[in-house]
């Protein structure tokens, strides 16, 4: 049997035996990667929002969660999951110091738009 | 392997994190009064770990002995290395910060325990062997360092740095996961040996789209080219220790763990990562040369000259060999020694009030000024220039020399050439120092430990460096060796 | 079969909702469409079978990080008017290079036919236990083999919070921070108050 078959246990006794059609590993793997496409747009079309930013990059990491969930399971394997919870933690952190930096720029300058007065060119 | 014994293998990251729990504590206790204390127990911690690390990397110790944790971790001779030039590197850092910041009174104890944490996630980013320990190193360092990059917080200089770092370093770490995940599904594993017993043979493109991720987010770490706009800026609106520290450790950290991935886990795949470092290699060096120049922020272009000097690193990476892979390590210390010292000697450049000079039109004829500063500062640009009795020209020459024997003559050629226009900007602060008119801005006092810490770089980088040139090689070829061995 | 309807469901809504995040006009409604995003992705989690990380993904996404982008986005005063201008001049393009990265990568990586994946083998060390529960399986890895590993997140953890109240902690010059309570319980009319007799005609001391 080839490995991409092998589809989690669920799809053993449900969806293989009565010849349905099986939600492969492919159909994740589109959609998380459309989603960190978005994250990735969302980065370029809010240049100045920094606030979206943080949220697309949130959708990113959602994605990468998302992508290691599924092979997980699709490999029978828990490390991806494990996986995913060490990014879950990072990813609160990350959001957590990202909103301070951005309180603290929001003091400063009174907005948040980063593009703006750029005092430092580039 | 047993508990006990991988709690011996990472005595120095034990020794750390219990230090930085500790100075949390009494920073919490004694407040702000206690900063420069805490900074002094800081350094002797590092220098504790300094000394706890060095008899491994004498030994080149190798092999299944030093992993521990099931695989997760490694303290071979090549981490070893690499945690020396760490804390050697955050040392300095230390050294540079309380000074800077007591001038605004905006020194706080919280700033060696984040730069001690810092440490310490630079540590596991050397000694990761799975891909997990690699990204919570590699968050840890990153995390402290977006908080360092905006300390200053009334400054909004600081804060901007703080936004841009924070954002181009998520989204590369965004990057890196998606990499890592696509490495987790097409081989099964997180651990270095099974991705790369996994990727032999023919690789699928979706494994190949999975290196060029990783390596995509490894190369923002290190701020090679393409991926080196957030670098200027950062630098420039950085409090200047922290733009030392950014500049020295964790380039060290990220260049090694991006050394370990590439040979160890995607070893067996060289030929399809050779040309992506090969052009981010050439690219980082004419980037670097040419948008240093028409600089005015000295620190802007210390930024460039990181891109530039990173270049001539990743050189080393492309060969693929030991011999590479040990002049890359020769190069790295050199260059933390080379940094390290420009930016003390900045850090030195105080007005008459004491704030920082960092406009380079200001340090004109600072030689009839500041003889001695000038004359160290002078020794760092021609050392960073590679010019030859200084040692920074035996960095640059180790590189080429491994590029040569690995029949790459023609990226050696592009090197060379690369680095005389490069040696152009650095002359240019040497002549502004030495040759116009006195700008008599530079006016303050600096601290003894500055001034030591200038000279040891200074007689490093020196002509004297290369008394070590024997000793140097010998260890980094111990420790480029651990690297391979896995290959074997 | 729901099966199949479920994934489908679940997947429209966790891209919509994504593609809302980034196109809203007002980021509150970013930040909800970033709640609906993650509730969906939880869904599909659900379905693969990895019942406690979709748990988690809903206590802390949703509970913690969401939450706290709530609290930032209505505490800052901010003009979202003035945020939008370049969003719609680069949406074409933005949009156009969204859907050739995409199309790439899905063909690099293979995804674009069912069984056209070819994931690797797993090395073994994270076999489900057998007949136990998603969460003890993942709880004997965590605490085990990876106890380093989770220790060291907790690291990364105490630098979050340490960094964040390093940024944003102020001393607040107000009524109560300089109020010490134990030296106004000790004081006694002794100490403020003094009895004196002025002569007529001299003024007074102070």
């Amino acid at each position: 049997m080839q490995p991409s078959t092998r589809a989690p246990k669920w799809a053993k006794g449900l969806n293989y035996d009565r010849g349905e059609a099986v939600i492969g590993i492919e159909h994740y793997v589109v959609v998380s990667s459309i989603l960190f496409v978005l994250g990735v747009l969302g980065i370029f079309l809010n240049r100045k929002n920094v606030i979206v930013i943080l949220m697309a990059i949130e959708l990113i990491l959602l994605s990468v969660n998302l992508n290691f969930v599924a092979f997980s399971a699709f490999l029978n394997d828990l490390v991806g999951q494990v996986f995913a919870m060490f990014i879950l933690t990072v990813a609160a952190g990350e959001a957590a110091i990202g909103l301070a930096i951005l309180v603290i720029f929001f003091r400063d300058r009174g907005t948040i738009a980063v593009d703006d007065v750029n005092r430092m060119k580039g | 392997m047993e508990l006990k014994q991988s709690l011996g293998l990472i005595a120095p990251e034990i020794l750390l994190s219990i230090a930085s729990l500790v100075l949390l504590l009494v920073s919490a206790w004694a407040g702000d009064k206690a900063s420069r204390a805490i900074s002094v127990v800081a350094c002797f911690v590092l220098g504790a770990c300094f000394f706890i690390v060095a008899p491994t990397v004498c030994a080149g110790v190798a092999g299944p002995d030093v992993v521990a944790f099931n695989g997760l971790f490694t303290a071979d001779a090549f981490s070893g290395f690499a945690k020396l030039l760490i804390f050697a590197a955050t040392g300095a850092a230390l050294v540079m910060a309380p000074k800077f910041f007591e001038r605004t009174n905006s020194m706080m104890p919280e700033f060696p325990v984040l730069i001690l944490l810092a440490a310490l996630g630079m540590c596991l980013m050397v000694s990761a062997t799975d891909l997990m320990t690699l990204y919570i190193g590699l968050e840890l360092n990153s995390l402290a360092s977006y908080v360092l990059a905006a300390f200053l917080r009334n400054d909004e200089r600081s804060a901007e740095a703080g936004i841009k770092y924070f954002v181009l370093g998520a989204l590369a770490s965004g990057i890196l996961l998606f990499g890592m995940s696509l490495t987790y599904g097409f081989t099964g594993s997180t651990d270095f040996g099974t991705v790369r017993a996994a990727l032999t043979g023919d690789m699928s493109t979706g494994a190949m789209f999975a290196v060029v991720f990783v390596l995509a987010g490894l190369a923002f770490k290190i701020s090679a080219v393409p991926f080196h706009m957030w670098t200027p800026d950062v630098y420039e609106g950085s409090p200047t220790p922290v733009t030392a520290f950014f500049a020295t450790a964790p380039k060290v950290a990220a260049v090694s763990l991006l050394m370990r991935v590439s040979l160890d886990a995607f070893g067996m795949q060289a030929d399809a990562w050779r040309q992506i470092v090969l052009f981010v290699a050439l690219a980082s060096i004419v980037v670097g040369a040419l948008g240093a120049i028409g600089q005015s922020n000295i620190k802007r272009l210390m930024a460039f000259s990181s891109i530039n000097n990173v270049g001539f690193i990743l050189i080393g990476l492309v060969t693929g060999t030991v011999q590479g892979a040990s002049a890359m390590l020769v190069y790295l210390a050199i260059y933390i020694a080379m940094t390290a010292g420009s930016f003390l000697a900045i850090i030195m450049m105080k007005d008459e009030a004491g704030a920082p000079v960092e406009k380079i039109s200001d340090i004109a004829g600072l030689s009839r000024t500041k003889p001695a500063l000038a004359l160290c500062l002078a020794m760092m640009m021609f050392s960073l220039a590679g010019i030859p009795p200084l040692f920074g020209f035996w960095g640059k020459f180790v590189v080429f020399q491994a590029a040569v024997e690995a029949n790459l003559v023609a990226l050696a050629a592009i090197g060379i050439a690369a680095s005389v226009i490069g040696a152009f900007y650095y002359l240019k602060i040497v002549k502004v120092m030495y040759f116009d008119e006195p700008a008599d801005v530079v006016k303050g006092q600096s601290d003894w430990a500055h001034w030591a810490l200038l000279i040891i770089s200074t007689a490093f980088i020196s002509p004297l460096g290369y008394l070590l040139t024997t000793w140097l090689g010998g260890i980094a070829d111990k420790a480029a060796a651990t690297l391979f061995l896995v290959a074997a | 079969m729901i099966h199949t309807i479920a994934f489908y469901i679940f997947a429209a809504m966790v891209i919509a909702s994504g593609a809302l995040v980034i196109t809203a006009r007002n980021p509150v409604h970013s930040v909800l469409w970033l709640i609906l995003a993650f509730f969906n992705a939880a869904g599909l989690m659900v379905l693969v079978g990895a019942e406690f990380i979709a748990m988690l993904l809903v206590i802390v996404y949703v509970g913690a990080v969401a939450v706290l982008f709530l609290f930032v986005v209505m505490m800052l005063e901010i003009d979202f008017a003035e945020m939008r201008a370049g969003f719609v001049k680069y949406f074409p393009l933005g949009v156009l290079l969204a859907l050739i990265l995409v199309s790439e990568m899905i063909l690099g990586i293979g995804a674009y036919s069912a069984g056209s994946m070819h994931l690797g083998t797993a090395d073994g060390v994270g076999t489900p236990l057998m007949g136990e529960s998603n969460i003890r399986s993942i709880g004997a890895l965590l605490y085990g083999r990876y106890l380093f590993l989770f220790e060291s997140a907790g690291l990364v953890l105490l630098v979050a919070m340490v960094g964040a109240i390093v940024l944003t902690h102020r001393e607040r010059g107000t009524v109560r921070g300089h109020q010490n309570i134990n030296k106004q319980v000790r004081r006694r009319p002794g100490d403020a108050t003094v009895n004196t007799r002025p002569e007529v005609g001299k003024g007074i001391e102070l």
